[in-house]
């Protein structure tokens, strides 16, 4: 489908244009669960503009088919999630640990993990103050991060069902989204809470540890591995008091799933970020790269959407075709932005993103699949660029640099993200050899004409860097 | 009872067959907005910023759960070449129909962001959704084929048509069908959600046998078309529409908003596939005493609430434009008193 246009970003009304040469057979062809009377998963961006994501009029998307279906997926989630619990399924919130305990909930049949966190796009898909205002009437004010989106839409209830049952992580995750998880305990849900430690680096102090190294050569104390494996165990077992089924042979299976995913978006990262033309744009590959998190609530779908993905990525690649200008300078983002638009506005400018630093490392590395299953899960995580140095966040990002595949940096903070306050001006430290721009993301519909021009004076500056 | 939700997060739950706070309250305010705005009625039909900005003041004013893009059902027709005018205080009448001047095959489809007064349509969407588009939903009424193409002719022989030359009306479907469709694509990229209304289609007008063989068929195309697009469709037939019940059910529709029609037999026999809409006497809401009114209301949506598919407590057809706004107050606080799902 679309195989004779040329890649380019679109708009709205273009992608409505587009829309109309699909066939009724193969729109609908794409149903939840099968079932006829229910919405489609191939709906053009108008669809949900009419349902209030009001920012959707001024962002551009991929034109390609595999876009089409990625954004309708991603945008039908709310509907999938109440759906799931109107034919029996049971929708499962995990919340703060940001990619593993899905792969463990994944492993129950008809049970269908979510993280209520992603909500925090919705204000600025939706240029929205009606869940941020809410958050802040019931105890989470403009301090917390964007994240307290979610404990608004936990009081409303008409983003996501009530999760039949919920995990939150705390210790080394998010601290802003602790305390939200708190307040959202106070709402009358009940968590069951997981640790996450801290990855400490300092071996020199620590000398009755043993110590191992992640896949991604990261250093983390052993007993750290046996901890997360018993919280895991503690999951495992609340699944199985819950659903009454206790299938290891499944978790291993949920494994194989989610190395699936995580090996075909590590390819279309590699694909992307190395080829001569960007292939897609960046907007969509964070979508991408969010979605080895819980698949957007419908694993396979996901995956099979990701297919068509890297499908359309590789023939991009190999007949040399881009959707942004050939001179487009390759800069690394650090810190996932909660505004879409931000994404699209940065490639508007001259800018390519070849790497990501999006806090999310543990889901993108693959799990190992020759060991015991809970080692293998608290191995993948401890690759958490949370839960560890600043250096360590940001080395993949600092060889990129000296391979000069990276030519400027963008961080992206966020007011009251803790984390953001102490590291930005470490990583602008570390980076020392290209230009950095940090900005704080405003609040939705906040991006100003100054916010551009920095932008612009960053483009710029990389653009004389070069020469 | 304390409300949780906006109306835009309401309608949601609404279409998901989830049940909301409490169920939605969207009376027909159409025009009425104007009298809320103490606007001139031609200025509200005929200059988009102002229709959304009477009808941003009727919801400031009334606190229901839409805004409702509408003047009145010759807006098609007239884009496709019927002569209307335009009285200062009150709606467009029709002064000659396309067909009386042309063939239908020399009749062109128009273009919505061009043609007569759909532009003002649109720019009535647009206005409204960037006040109020993340709170409130947007709905923008959208005459069906038959209405339209009763619109493009004569009346009286249009109907004669239906019997003598069916194929020539057939022809005025087709071609007034493409005309909503057309229409239908440039509301939803401007950000409204179509209301498909045929009045003119209702058994207080036509025979059901007429409405099985012109009317329903087109207003199940169009209900296709928009389907494509994942979208909830309404369709409201005003009048008595008890005789073609049954028939409602094949055109598709998600919601269906009546008038005159016993509620409880509406329920029987809908609500198992649609959402209903409906359906409080508008004749009642302009005359009745308020008394009169909060009690009706109340006896309405308590059995409106017991649909199965939801319910959405609203008029039979267009609240009438010099109602007391007294009236149409007590209409949705009765409603907000009895309305509730949620404990």
């Amino acid at each position: 489908m679309f195989e004779d246009l040329k890649p380019k970003k679109i708009n709205l009304t273009e992608w409505s244009h587009q829309f109309r040469k699909i066939s009724d057979q193969i729109i609908k062809k794409y149903k939840y669960y099968g079932n006829q009377d229910w919405g489609i998963y191939l709906s053009p961006p108008a669809t949900f503009m009419v349902y209030g994501a009001r920012q959707l009029k001024r962002l551009k998307f991929d034109n390609s088919f595999a876009a089409l279906r990625l954004w309708g997926f991603v945008f039908n989630e709310s509907e999938r999630l109440f759906r799931a619990k109107q034919v029996g399924k049971k929708v499962i919130a995990t919340m703060g640990d940001l990619g593993t305990i899905p792969v463990i909930v994944m492993s129950f049949p008809d049970c269908i993990p979510f993280y209520p966190e992603c909500i925090w796009w919705t204000p600025f898909f939706n240029e929205s103050f009606i869940l941020l205002d809410m958050a802040t009437k019931l105890g989470a004010p403009e301090p917390a991060c964007f994240s307290r989106a979610a404990l608004a839409a936990f009081y409303k209830k008409a983003y996501f069902p009530k999760p039949d049952l919920m995990f939150a992580s705390t210790g080394a995750s998010c601290d802003d989204y602790s305390c939200i998880m708190q307040l959202i305990e106070g709402l009358g849900y009940n968590p069951i809470w997981i640790e996450i430690p801290f990855r400490r680096k300092s071996r020199s102090y620590f000398v009755a540890d043993d110590y191992e190294h992640t896949k991604w050569g990261i250093d983390y104390p052993k007993r750290f591995e046996t901890y997360l494996m018993s919280e895991y165990e503690k999951v495992w077992q609340n699944m199985v008091e819950f659903t009454d089924i206790n299938n290891r042979n499944y978790l291993a299976k949920s494994i194989k799933n989610a190395n699936r995913l995580r090996k075909l978006v590590e390819n279309i990262k590699k694909l992307s970020y190395e080829a001569e033309l960007a292939p897609f744009p960046g907007l969509e590959l964070m979508v991408i790269e969010f979605g080895n998190l819980y698949g957007y609530a419908d694993f396979d779908e996901w995956t099979d959407i990701i297919e068509m993905v890297y499908a359309t990525i590789s023939e991009r690649v190999q007949k040399g075709e881009g959707v942004l200008n050939p001179d487009a300078l390759p800069i690394a983002w650090v810190t996932p932005s909660p505004d879409p638009y931000l994404l699209n506005l940065v490639e508007d400018l001259g800018c390519r993103i070849v790497a990501t630093e999006y806090v999310i490392n543990q889901a993108l590395v693959e799990i190992e699949e020759d060991i015991e299953p809970f080692q293998a899960l608290a191995r993948s995580f401890l690759n958490a660029s949370l839960i560890g140095s600043t250096e360590q966040r940001v080395r993949r990002i600092i060889e990129g640099v000296e391979h000069g595949r990276i030519s400027g940096v963008l961080i992206t903070n966020m007011l009251g993200c803790s984390h953001c306050a102490m590291e930005t001006r470490l990583i602008q430290q570390m980076l020392s050899k290209v230009p950095v721009l940090s900005i704080d993301v405003p609040a939705p519909f906040g991006i100003t004409e100054q916010l551009k021009s920095r932008i612009a004076a960053f483009v710029e500056t990389i653009r004389c860097a070069r020469r | 009872m304390r409300e949780t939700l906006t109306p835009r997060e309401r309608f949601g739950l609404l279409v998901i067959d989830e049940k909301p706070d409490r169920c939605n309250i969207i009376p027909l305010v159409t025009s009425h907005a104007a009298e809320i705005a103490r606007m001139k009625l031609k200025k509200y039909y005929t200059n988009g910023e102002a229709m959304a900005r009477a009808q941003i003041a009727a919801i400031e004013e009334y606190g229901h759960d839409a805004i409702s893009i509408f003047s009145e059902v010759g807006i098609i027709a007239e884009a496709m070449g019927s002569d209307f005018d335009y009285p200062d205080d009150d709606l467009p009448v029709i002064k000659r129909p396309a067909l009386t001047k042309k063939n239908i095959e020399d009749i062109k489809i128009p273009v919505p962001k061009r043609d007569k007064r759909l532009p003002v349509y649109l720019e009535a969407i647009g206005y409204a959704y960037q006040s109020l588009g993340d709170k409130v939903p947007i709905l923008a009424y959208v005459p069906a084929p038959f209405t339209t193409g009763m619109m493009l002719s004569d009346p009286k022989t249009f109907l004669i048509q239906t019997i003598r030359d069916p194929d020539h009306i057939k022809k005025i479907m087709e071609k007034s069908l493409q005309a909503a469709i057309e229409f239908c694509y440039d509301i939803i990229d401007a950000g409204a959600l179509p209301i498909i209304v045929d009045p003119l289609a209702s058994s207080s007008v036509v025979s059901p046998k007429a409405y099985k063989n012109f009317a329903l068929p087109y207003e199940r195309a169009l209900i296709d078309f928009l389907h494509r697009y994942d979208l909830d469709i309404i369709l409201h037939i005003c009048g008595n529409t008890e005789p073609i019940l049954d028939l409602l059910l094949e055109t598709g529709a998600d919601l269906v908003s009546l008038d005159q029609v016993d509620l409880s037999l509406a329920i029987e026999k809908l609500s198992k596939r649609m959402r209903i809409i409906g359906n409080f006497d508008t004749s009642k809401i302009a005359f009745s005493s308020p008394e009169e009114i909060m009690e009706e209301v109340k006896n309405m949506v308590k059995r409106g609430i017991k649909s199965k598919k939801g319910y959405i407590a609203s008029t039979g057809c267009e609240v009438p434009i010099k109602t007391p706004p007294e009236n149409v107050r007590t209409f949705i606080n009765a409603a907000k008193e009895v309305g509730w799902y949620w404990e």
